[in-house]
């Protein structure tokens, strides 16, 4: 029939496909055999990187400050891991490790078949036993050993150090930075990264298509990062850390007796009753210690102090404890002990409705959360009176909205005035070397390495624990600048106009300072013409009506250091719009007759304020024939203004003002200066007692005090001071870098260290309270105290002063330059002084000769 | 005629005594099968052994489906393909109804495609039983057609692929359904289709094949965005890796291949599915060139007997069955053995008789049954072949 050939084509056609693929056999399996066999050879081996142990650190003593250790990870090779069995094993390891089951199981599910998911780390002795013990129980997981940073000082060094974390965005741009690596995320970690984290070695194994190891076949081991030798030395270390934070309660606990005291005289409110309370107790202990004391001695005595006090603690009113919790007004926020702190986080539920009571018993309440067009606004009643609030709104005049819930608010609650912070730097004046760095309130470098809860993190972020303060803060320097002046005034021989008699008025000479037809619009209109020439040199004899007219015969500068001015207390500043302010020192009524020596040692602002006066009246122009820049010349030579260079991230530059930087920032309209009207001598008045715009890190300015006292020498701060590998050997040394010599006459830096041991031994220094019962070796220490007054614009000229004290040991060949400053501290002298104290106790005399720190005089 | 009684005699008698397998078929089928069922277990024994699984577990269950193929294939073999006849639109309207309902949510879903339906404790694939449908619906449409063939009839051949073609489609399963067309054509060749049909088929083919590839991608993309979540496997790249390690394990197979057991590319699981769709590589790898052209060869006696049954068989709706069960066997042959050495893409199409899997083994067995079935009824002289339609 027809159909057969039809068929038969059929036939030839299913032959031919057959045929084909017999072909294609013959020549992949005989032809090209061995390429196969090659590609097959390549399929089975796979290399695994293994991660190289980060180097170690230790302190100049070989003290381990920051180490690795051995630990255990539980491991889940996916390629072993049956699927109807995944189940199974999320439910029985759920249990083991404390995890949700499902989020076990959604982790086995995103990992690709192959892959190996670390699901615990840090496994405990016990639990590392169980799982090795019931191995058949749990197929495909394995327990492998991991390293793990260790900080075994805890919180020591801990901004200095800095901690670990997984690379970021710009980390993995780095060269052998990988996803899966740890790096350093801050301090020595990350500056010394590449050095720390060392080569990754390879394991070959054979292993099949789940990825699942047959067999080992070889490893290059890892080569470990090379351990680091640190400038820091562990005890002086540990006792900055606890000054300084003896040295924050201290300044809280200062703060808190002096607005207490203001407050308590207000109405019954909390806040009074609960400062009366605390106060009452401390009385109580006072008296029990005394009349145990009286006891022993004279008895009479002891009656009339128990007298005295049984007045204040009969107008206690009895508190519960936990009663308050703080409050929500201006004046005292406090937290459960009755202290005050700088910034707490405030929880405002729906639930418990009432929450909080004012000093003044106010209260507030949320009312409820509503929800309009996809904004949260809570409703919250103040004393009857209804607001609403959103994120990020600021209300009840402290309080800032960070989120709103459908529960409620959760708040920042920050107090302006509670002393924030306390920073301290030990540097060695001989080669920059840093022997003790840290900022409190501080942070254990080790919860980065178990994970730190969202909380801790939030709590720890407010209140900036991670940065390094000695480097990256930038404050007002105050009165410890007046060192940069009075090298200045000994070198350049520049000293006050000896007319110290009465109300001083001066002009405002530089003031019009662009020449003609330069930037016309930065002068402002009638400033042109009568103005004082400000510079000695102004040939022309303007008549300058609004000058002062220094016609008196007397009014010649003091031709020596050691000639006497006579300091009033006050100052008055003309400007040249006829305007003047007076310029007070913070001691109101002057310190009388002194010298640039005394002057130093009680911190006299009226004779550094003269200094920049002559130096504005007699160079101020920008001819460039005179220097008006000398002041900033000599600054900015001690390594101000720039950053020191040291060995950690993140520094900041600090700032040293002059009349360009003024423009520029009136010209970018930062918001830094006024708005109008040119750089004035007010300004350097301003810059010269470290004030104003003037910034300096407290690294800086240990470094810059330290070119001071050592003749000249501005050396680059180093933290490191080698590199060893893991056998000891000097890997390469971190060279101690001089960054400038400057030209320094040996007298003026003998003079220097001289003051400086009057301001603590003095009879006039400021900071001569503070160092009483030191302890032998007083006689060598010396210092400088300073306090920076900010104004806060936006309150009711409500000043938060910065306390800082320089302390130098031994003074006349220094070795030691202690720098302290505590963030809203109150003044150098009673704050931060205190706190050098005890770090030179411990220096000089050692640990047992630490004396409890106390307040020194309110001296500036 | 004065012949025509003897005639008949004789046939009736010589159907009689010619009820007789055909050995040379019987040999290879189960040769095959039992091949099969070595390679499985040379597939799975190391990595159910690993499991701490008896490592016969998966070739217990395949001998299983073994043993019920053979029972099919004899039953089958008893039944006179002309008494299906009547219930051949039964069949085809089944299979396409548990086409769409496989698609419902009463399909279940394995490795991103809805390829089965579950009866009480039986699971089958709907699409492997269709294929039967849908040969056995065309071969009772065209054994009824014109010479040469009217093009209504062409047309009305091509709707009843397209319907259950489309169906599989979408669960997705284009192995399947390019099978179908494969098929399809091959049968409406031998039915008597001219050229210029042949032509116009093969144009519109090729058209509807590309076009819905182009819808099929789009829909594809998102079935994979969607399954690859659920399971990698199903992943382009996953699956292009799987077939060059196929073909490299099959490539160091060499002449005479590794021997039993050896299989290191096979056994560290470098293959997937190295039991059911990648069965061939198992062999190419452990056995080489020579059991590889073995398990050809072997097909290939498969399927030229049941070429020759069609030569054989008695009527047309037999003769067509026979066609297209050939056609059958080799597409999933050619398809399947290409795989595994990159000649064709990935597809989900089974090696018939060696592949484990219950459904197919089946169905592949009821096919040659009936193929078996024509050839033992089949015509005692040349000029009787076909005669009665």
């Amino acid at each position: 029939m027809t159909g057969t050939w039809r068929l038969a084509g059929v036939g030839i056609v299913l032959a031919v496909m057959l045929g084909a693929l017999g072909l294609r056999l013959w020549t992949i399996q005989v032809t090209e055999t061995d390429e196969y066999n090659a590609e097959a050879e390549r399929n089975l081996i796979r290399v695994v990187p293994t991660p190289a142990p980060r180097g170690d650190v230790f302190d100049r003593n070989g003290e381990l400050l920051a180490g690795t250790r051995a630990s255990l990870a539980v491991v889940v090779d996916m390629g072993l891991l049956e699927d109807d069995f995944e189940e199974d094993l999320a439910g029985r390891l759920s249990a083991f490790l404390d995890q949700p089951a499902s989020e076990i199981l959604d982790r086995f599910e995103r990992a690709n078949s192959g892959a190996q998911i670390i699901l615990a780390e840090d496994l405990t002795e016990r639990q590392a036993l169980v799982l090795f013990e019931h191995r058949e129980d749990f197929p495909g997981v394995a327990v492998i050993p991991q390293p793990i940073r260790d900080y075994p000082g805890g919180e020591l060094a801990a901004q200095v150090l800095g901690y670990i974390g997984k690379p970021s965005e710009a980390d993995l741009e780095r060269p052998g930075v990988k996803g899966t690596d740890v790096v350093g995320k801050a301090g020595i970690e990350r500056f010394y990264d590449d050095q720390l984290r060392g080569t990754e070695g390879v394991i070959k194994y054979q292993v099949d298509a789940g990825r699942s190891v047959l067999q080992r076949l070889g490893e290059q081991e890892s080569t470990p990062g090379d351990n680091l030798i640190l400038t820091i030395d562990s005890g002086i270390q540990a006792q900055l850390q606890e000054s300084l934070e003896a040295g924050l309660s201290l300044a809280r606990d200062l703060e808190m007796a002096q607005r207490g005291e203001a407050l308590a005289k207000e109405n019954g409110s909390i806040a009074s009753r609960l400062f009366l309370a605390r106060e009452a107790l401390q009385l109580e202990a006072e008296r029990a210690a005394l009349e145990a004391e009286a006891a022993a001695a004279d008895p009479d005595e002891a009656d009339t102090v128990t007298d005295e006090d049984s007045v204040a603690v009969d107008s206690v009113v009895e508190i519960d404890e936990g009663e308050v919790l703080g409050s929500l007004y201006p004046g005292l926020p406090i937290d459960d002990e009755g202290v005050c702190v700088p910034v707490q986080r405030v929880e405002v539920g729906v639930a418990n409705r009432t929450l909080l009571s004012g000093i003044d018993e106010r209260t507030m309440r949320l009312e409820a959360v509503v929800t309009d067009r996809s904004r949260r606004i809570a409703v919250v009643d103040i004393d009857g009176e209804r607001f609403e609030v959103e994120e990020g709104d600021s209300f009840a005049t402290t309080l800032r909205a960070i989120a709103i819930t459908d529960d409620g608010i959760v708040a920042s609650h920050s107090d302006a005035w509670c002393p924030v912070r306390a920073v301290g730097v030990v540097e060695d004046p001989n080669d920059g070397s840093i022997i003790a760095m840290a900022s409190y309130p501080s942070f254990d470098p080790s919860a980065f390495v178990s994970g730190l809860t969202q909380r801790e993190w939030e709590s720890l972020g407010t209140i900036n624990a991670f940065t390094n303060f000695a480097v990256q803060g930038q404050y007002a320097p105050a009165s410890t600048f007046k060192a940069v002046s009075y090298v200045l005034a000994l070198e350049e021989e520049i000293y006050p106009l000896d007319r110290p008699v009465g109300d001083r008025v001066l002009g405002d000479g530089g003031s019009e300072a662009a020449p003609p037809g330069d930037e016309d619009a930065e002068v402002p209109p009638g400033d042109e013409e009568g103005e004082v020439p400000s510079d000695d040199e102004g040939a022309d004899e303007v008549e300058a009506p609004a000058t002062p007219a220094p016609s008196d015969e007397e009014l010649q500068p003091l031709t020596s250091d050691t000639d006497l001015y006579n300091c009033t207390g006050s100052l008055r500043f003309q400007f040249s719009d006829g305007s003047s302010q007076v310029y007070r020192d913070w001691k109101r009524n002057g310190h009388g007759p002194l010298d640039l020596h005394g002057a130093l040692q009680a911190s006299c602002d009226l004779y550094f304020w003269e200094i920049s006066l002559r130096i504005w009246n007699e160079r101020s122009d920008e001819t460039g024939i005179n220097n008006e820049d000398l002041w900033q010349e000599w600054a900015r030579s001690f390594g101000f203004g720039t950053e020191t260079g040291i060995d950690l991230p993140f520094e900041k530059p600090g700032l040293i003002p002059d009349r360009q930087w003024f423009r520029e920032e009136q010209r970018k309209d930062t918001g830094r200066v006024r708005a109008t009207g040119p750089w004035v001598g007010g300004d350097l008045m301003n810059a010269i007692v470290g004030q104003g715009a003037v910034l300096v890190t407290p690294l800086q300015l240990g470094n810059g005090f330290s070119a001071m006292l050592n003749g000249g020498t501005l050396w680059k701060p180093r933290v490191l001071s080698e590199t060893v590998d893991q056998d000891g050997n000097v890997v390469s040394e971190n060279p101690k870098t001089v960054m400038e010599t400057i030209d320094i006459d040996p007298a003026t830096t003998r003079a220097l260290r001289r003051d400086f041991q009057q301001v603590v031994n003095g009879p006039i220094g400021t900071a001569r309270d503070a160092f009483v019962g030191f302890g032998p070796g007083v006689a060598t220490v010396g210092g400088k105290t300073g306090t920076a007054e900010i104004i806060k614009a936006e309150e009711d000229v409500q000043e938060v002063d910065t306390a800082w004290f320089i302390g130098v040991a031994p003074v006349l060949s220094p070795d030691y330059v202690v720098t302290v400053v505590v963030e809203r501290g109150g003044s150098g002298g009673r704050v931060a002084a205190p706190v050098a104290r005890q770090v030179l106790q411990y220096i000089l005399n050692g640990e047992g000769a630490v004396t409890p720190i106390q307040a020194g005089a309110d001296m500036d | 005629m004065p012949t025509t009684t003897d005639r008949s005699q004789v046939s009736l008698l010589r159907r009689d005594r010619k009820l007789r397998p055909d050995w040379l078929l019987l040999g290879a089928y189960v040769a095959l099968s039992a091949f099969g069922l070595l390679m499985i277990y040379t597939a799975s024994a190391p990595r159910l052994e690993a499991l701490d699984v008896s490592p016969t577990r998966e070739v217990e269950q395949q001998a299983a489906f073994v043993l019920i193929g053979f029972m099919a294939f004899g039953v089958v073999s008893l039944i006179k393909v002309a008494t299906i006849r009547p219930w051949v639109s039964a069949i085809y309207l089944g299979s396409v109804v548990t086409l769409i309902l496989v698609l419902s949510p009463l399909g279940s879903s394995v490795k991103g495609a809805q390829r089965w339906m579950q009866l009480g404790p039986i699971r089958f694939q709907p699409s492997e039983i269709a294929k039967l449908a849908v040969i056995l619906a065309l071969a009772a449409l065209l054994s009824a057609a014109a010479r040469p063939m009217r093009w209504d009839r062409v047309m009305r051949a091509v709707a009843l692929v397209a319907v259950p073609a489309v169906l599989i489609f979408r669960q997705p399963d284009l192995g399947t359904m390019l099978a179908f067309g494969f098929i399809a054509g091959i049968m409406v060749f031998v039915a008597g289709a001219t050229w210029r049909q042949m032509a116009a088929l093969t144009v519109a083919g090729v058209i509807g094949t590309v076009a819905l590839f182009q819808v099929g991608q789009i829909k594809e993309y998102q079935i994979t965005r969607l399954t690859a979540f659920l399971d990698p496997v199903t992943d382009v790249l996953g699956a292009q890796y799987n077939q060059f390690q196929s073909q490299v394990a099959i490539g160091t197979g060499g002449l005479f291949g590794k021997g039993l057991f050896n299989g290191t590319q096979t056994n560290l699981r470098f293959v997937p599915e190295q039991s059911s769709d990648f069965i061939f590589t198992a062999v190419g790898e452990q056995l080489g060139f020579v059991g590889s052209l073995l398990v050809l060869v072997l097909f290939g006696i498969v399927i030229w007997r049941v070429l020759v049954s069609a030569a054989n068989a008695t009527d047309r709706f037999g003769q067509l069955i026979a066609t297209g069960v050939a056609a059958l066997l080799a597409f999933h042959v050619f398809v399947n053995v290409g795989m595994t050495i990159r000649l064709m893409p990935v597809t989900g199409l089974p090696l018939p008789f060696m592949s484990s899997g219950g459904t197919v083994f089946v169905m592949m067995s009821v096919a040659l049954g009936l193929a078996h079935s024509i050839w033992m009824r089949r015509s005692a002289l040349p000029g009787e072949r076909s005669a009665q339609v």
